[in-house]
């Protein structure tokens, strides 16, 4: 009972949100409902009993994507009045597709009929007694060696495609120099001495 | 009782407001971007109910793998939008193809 | 189906977080209305010496550093969610699991030296 009351609550904010992150007249507000359809969406994935991929929902888009959305919101200085101009001139053509589209995957599911499965067939038979996330980790890491490479190679090339578009040197910044740091020598250094009144300034070897 | 269906048709009502989202916001990069992982999420609802309810752990290790592709085009998709928004001082699309070069 | 009965001190959490939350806003502007005299003015409600204003407009300008930090933070948040299923099951998927977090780490650590190597990490 409590399932079923707890599915239709995620599914209701999910779907709504979704709905405001579309329509929302504010970017800003539109990154906050879309980490609201994140976490709801993160409670689906719990009634699935799939909990690593749930937290991994929230520590990746709502910890990380969705802040990167809201800093790149913050920092484009964007009339974003002028940008909606075209809202109401797309929204029939845009409307049509997407109710075209719903109802086709509305009346494919409908008619969908899985007929008698093969479990025997199945390529990694959930197992009952291990947790979630050591399931995972048995599997993602022997059979799928290379597909997991291949993920470490997409985010290097995001981390390294990033860096060149974005970044640009600048001057005024000053670094830390640690080999410089440790190549210097006393000599060179500033001395604070007490100087006595009427000697002169001894300058270390500088013939006058 | 919640079965498969419910699931997909969730992740179907999803999938639509993606696709939505691209067409009503055609100026806006950022909300279209934004469109884009809500179709992602989609996908991933849809392949961790295949998996929960046919008992196949196959369906989870794959929506880690859609998870990161789609943090890494959000990744470089924003820096895109960056650079844009630089030399042209807008993020209306509609004059992307002048980017040439 | 999950057996949802497990979430319930998770439930109890959220709940006496939320209390003990809500009790440390509110209490003290209940107590400061009921001991002191609420008369608010344009003066008392503005901010004190050095303080940020309140209320303006959200989207303020960020630098397009913190961008760049932004997403070397994403790439390593992904990094570290993909240890976490390694270190549970490091005991079943043997040495060959464990070469291959080896060259998933190093081929992050690449993308970091390269990073030093430019300067995307310096700051003023």
């Amino acid at each position: 009972m409590i399932q079923v009351f707890a599915f239709y609550l995620f599914a209701t904010i999910v779907v709504a949100s979704a709905a405001m992150v579309i329509f929302a007249r504010n970017p800003v507000h539109s990154v906050l409902w879309l980490i609201l359809a994140f976490f709801n969406a993160a409670g689906l994935m719990v009634l699935l009993s799939a909990e690593f991929v749930a937290m991994l929902l929230v520590i990746v888009y709502v910890g990380a994507v969705a802040v990167l959305f809201l800093f790149v919101v913050m920092m484009l200085d964007i009339d974003f009045a002028q940008l909606r101009a075209g809202f109401v001139s797309y929204f029939p053509l845009g409307g049509a597709i997407a109710m075209v589209l719903l109802v086709e995957l509305i009346l494919g599911i409908g008619a969908w009929q899985a007929g008698s499965l093969n479990l025997a067939q199945r390529t990694a038979p959930l197992p009952e007694a291990t947790p979630n996330i050591e399931a995972i980790g048995q599997l993602l890491y022997t059979r799928y060696i290379f597909l997991f490479e291949a993920a470490g190679l997409i985010l290097l090339v995001a981390m390294i495609g990033a860096i060149v578009l974005t970044h640009r040197a600048r001057g005024g910044t000053r670094p830390q120099n640690i080999d410089k740091q440790n190549r210097r020598r006393p000599e060179e250094a500033v001395r604070n001495v007490n100087q006595p009144v009427g000697q002169g300034v001894d300058l270390g070897g500088v013939e006058l | 009782m919640i079965g498969l269906a419910h699931y997909l048709v969730v992740s179907a009502i999803l999938f639509v407001l993606g696709v939505l989202g691209i067409f009503i916001n055609r100026k806006n990069v950022i909300v279209i971007l934004m469109a884009i992982e809500l179709i992602l999420l989609a996908v991933n609802i849809n392949l961790v109910a295949f998996s929960a309810f046919l008992g196949d752990l196959v369906g989870q290790v794959f929506s880690m793998f859609v998870l990161t592709v789609a943090a890494g085009e959000a990744a470089i998709g924003l820096a895109i939008l960056v650079i844009y928004f630089r030399a042209r001082g807008t993020i209306a699309v509609d004059d992307v193809n002048r980017m040439k070069g | 189906m999950v057996d949802l009965s497990q979430y319930l001190p998770i439930l109890l959490f959220l709940a006496v977080a939320l209390g003990l939350s809500s009790a440390f806003v509110f209490l003290p502007m209940l107590v400061g209305r009921l001991t002191g005299s609420h008369k608010p003015d344009p003066e008392k409600l503005s901010e004190y010496e050095c303080g940020f204003p309140a209320f303006e407009d959200p989207r303020s300008q960020f630098d397009v550093r913190f961008y760049l930090v932004a997403i070397l933070f994403i790439i390593f948040d992904l990094e570290a969610a993909f240890l976490f299923p390694w270190s549970v099951s490091l005991g079943e998927i043997g040495w060959a699991g464990w070469t291959t977090m080896m060259i998933f780490i190093f081929e992050l650590v690449l993308g970091l030296i390269y990073a030093w190597k430019k300067g995307a990490l310096d700051w003023e």
